[in-house]
């Protein structure tokens, strides 16, 4: 049976309840959102007492389900305003399945806002809040060695820390997850959930699993064969088997620039002329020369392995990646073509808790600004390091490219429900921008990864630069994605599961076995709309219409280059994609 | 006619001159030369493609003209 960790920092209690029997089905993003729903009043101050902060490891986490340890965490946002799933690899996942803890669930803040606590959950399922008051301020990197040093030499134990800028209230700042090395470099990074954390004065949470085995199952013989089945899948599509292990997620690069939809120099042009020093290719090639890793898994049981890891030109671990997001952030974005700027600017963000999309953002929207130029790597790093450090332009950075862009007078924002867009431009990538103008979450390329048929040849192929049919695919993928972050897999598997289709098969084959109960095709697309049905809901009552459900004026309007095309998906269109609310709210009895 | 070429990932090997990167090199092709002829021509691995032909997705018998750009990538992703 699994439980509820209800932590209370206003009173400074722990409480173990039951899964309440109408969420059993839900685990991850669905239990994230149900939960933020169910408790958060739609119009609460994010950073206030009634915001609740959730962290919960999808129904596979526990159990030797491929790539099935993503962590979902849930919140009201500060940065969009919307109810926030923010999704990350780590360890932390397994480790609070094997608890046999569905969520934590953290509820108020202390009275005293200098405090600091560490939440420790033991693997005989105690648990306890500790006061760290001089860990204030604290970076990532030396909370991890903090904690480390309080931790008995034979344990195993995964960490979920929050930097200075979640402490401060930043808006871009997340939440760091440790991989399976213990290095805080895994991140719930998206819509500023490091700032609710902060404000509940809560600097860390150590999840131990030390002995605890792997969860049983309604039918083992039925979950080994299943995942078996799973697991072939992964390994042998030519995407999940071969590419992402090989290269990394950064191999994108190339692909993006070569369609004409790659964000340049804060989305002026689709083209890189410089993309080579910050290309997947490249990065494989100086990551091996300088004894980095190019291979490893984020967390235990991924079979995929696109991680890596970044050394300095003395050989010396620097950073996770960089991702492709990241590289583009800060390399392209920004008209920067040295992966070390970028993994230094990656370092930072991972010290202060910031996410790197949006950081990447606003430094090309404060470099569009006139005020550094762009392709100036040492005056990025300087600005970056300015949030914390004297000098200008500050703390203003670290709420995003929203705030930033708003405070200098930049013409070309490119946000959606005020969180800035990932590396795909939505003028060239039409799916793309239907994405990330209706997603609950902002623009998000993860929530309905349009790139698949838009650009990969995955799932089929749908024209980039054409309007039809994208409102369908971005809405498809929208209720598949919700679905796989429910379960706590790994986007990644979508790769084999749209051209395999006894990949999809052997999902609801798993999940059957594990629970015991009946899981179909049916029931799995059930999750995914209940899942966004809880997020539209939940923002329609933050204040959210349909006017919320656009890209930037100047995207539908300034054509860009190569293509010179514009945004053209109509309103009638966007506002289609989530047709499917009225009906599963119903259904579901909250209309 | 001219055509740029660019190959990338691991097909970069493939490049003629045995250099690999990922950078364009230009080939005078007969008239009348497809995508299709260039892949065969390379002895690019069997296996399904992402290219594109001047920033657009190309079916692989697609027409080669002068001054093209060709890009090929073997099945890869990211995110």
């Amino acid at each position: 049976m699994r439980e509820l960790l209800f932590v209370d920092m206003s009173t400074l209690s722990i409480e173990r309840k039951p899964l309440p029997e109408k969420w059993h089905r839900y685990g991850g993003r669905a239990l994230t959102d149900a939960i933020v729903y169910d408790m958060v009043p739609p119009m609460a101050d994010p950073l206030g007492q009634e915001n609740v902060l959730v962290f919960a490891p999808g129904l596979f986490a526990g159990t030797t389900a491929p790539n099935g340890g993503r962590l979902s965490v849930g919140a009201k946002s500060p940065l969009t305003g919307g109810l926030k799933e923010s999704n990350s690899g780590g360890q932390a996942a397994h480790g609070l399945g094997k608890l046999k803890i569905a969520a934590i669930v953290v509820t108020g803040k202390p009275a005293d806002p200098a405090a600091r606590y560490m939440l420790t959950i033991e693997a005989d399922g105690s648990a306890k809040l500790d006061r760290v008051d001089a860990w204030a301020g604290m970076e990532n990197y030396a909370l991890a060695d903090a904690i480390k040093a309080l931790r008995p030499a034979d344990d195993r134990y995964s960490t979920i820390t929050n930097g200075p800028a979640g402490e401060a209230g930043l808006k871009a700042s997340g939440i760091a997850i440790s991989d399976m090395k213990g290095y805080p470099n895994r991140f719930a990074g998206r819509g500023g959930l490091g700032a609710v954390m902060g404000s509940k004065g809560l600097k860390a949470i150590v999840v131990s699993d030390k002995g605890l085995p792997y969860l049983e199952h309604a039918d083992k013989e039925a979950f080994n064969a299943a995942m078996k089945r799973f697991s072939t899948a992964l390994t042998t599509h030519p995407v999940s088997g071969t590419g992402l292990p090989t290269y990394g997620t950064n191999v994108l690069m190339n692909i993006l620039n070569e369609a004409g939809g790659l964000p340049t120099r804060n989305f002026s042009t689709g083209y890189f002329e410089d993309v080579e020093g910050v290309s997947g290719e490249k990065q494989r090639e100086v990551t091996l020369e300088r004894g980095g890793s190019v291979k490893h898994g984020c967390h235990t049981g991924c079979v995929i392995q696109c991680s890596r890891y970044w050394n300095d030109k003395d050989g010396n671990y620097k950073t996770k990646g960089p991702e492709y997001e990241t590289a583009w952030a800060f390399g392209t974005d920004c008209g920067i073509s040295d992966m070390d700027v970028v993994a230094e600017l990656d370092r930072i963000c991972a010290e202060y808790g910031l996410d790197t999309i949006e950081m990447g953002n606003t430094l090309a929207v404060y470099m569009d600004s006139g005020a550094i130029a762009f392709g100036d790597g040492p005056a990025a790093i300087k600005a970056l390091k300015s949030i914390f450090e004297d000098g200008a332009p500050g703390k203003i950075l670290g709420d995003g490219a929203e705030a930033t862009g708003m405070k200098f007078g930049v013409a070309h924002i490119p946000v959606v429900k005020h969180q800035a867009m990932p590396a795909y431009e939505p003028r060239a990538v039409q799916g793309i921008g239907v994405t990330y103008a209706t997603s609950t979450q902002g623009a998000d390329h993860t929530a309905g990864y349009t790139i698949t048929a838009n650009i990969l040849g995955v799932g089929g192929s749908v024209d980039p630069l054409k309007t039809e049919g994208q409102a369908d695919l971005s809405k498809n993928l929208q209720i598949a994605t919700a679905m796989l972050d429910a379960l706590g897999l790994c986007i990644f598997v979508a790769f084999p599961v749209l051209d395999i289709p006894d990949a999809f098969v052997a999902i609801f084959d798993m999940a059957a076995a594990h629970t015991g109960d009946v899981w179909d095709t049916d029931e799995l697309m059930r999750l995914g709309r209940e899942t966004l049905t809880f997020e539209r809901l939940f923002n329609e009552g933050a204040g959210f219409t349909a006017a919320d459900d656009r890209l930037p004026v100047w995207m539908k309007t300034e054509p860009l280059a190569p293509h010179n095309t514009v945004f053209e998906v109509t309103d009638a269109d966007l506002d289609a994609v989530y047709d499917f609310v009225p009906e599963t709210a119903k259904a579901m009895g909250l209309r | 006619m001219n055509v740029d070429i660019a190959l990338f990932a691991y097909l970069s090997d493939h490049q003629p001159d045995g250099k690999g990167g990922r950078y364009a090199r230009t080939f005078d092709l007969p008239e009348g030369t497809r995508v299709a002829d260039v892949i065969a021509d390379w002895k690019l691995p069997d296996q399904p493609r992402i290219v594109f032909l001047n920033n657009r997705h190309a079916p692989e018998d697609t027409e080669l003209h002068d001054g093209d750009r060709l890009a090929i990538f073997p099945p890869i992703a990211g995110g």
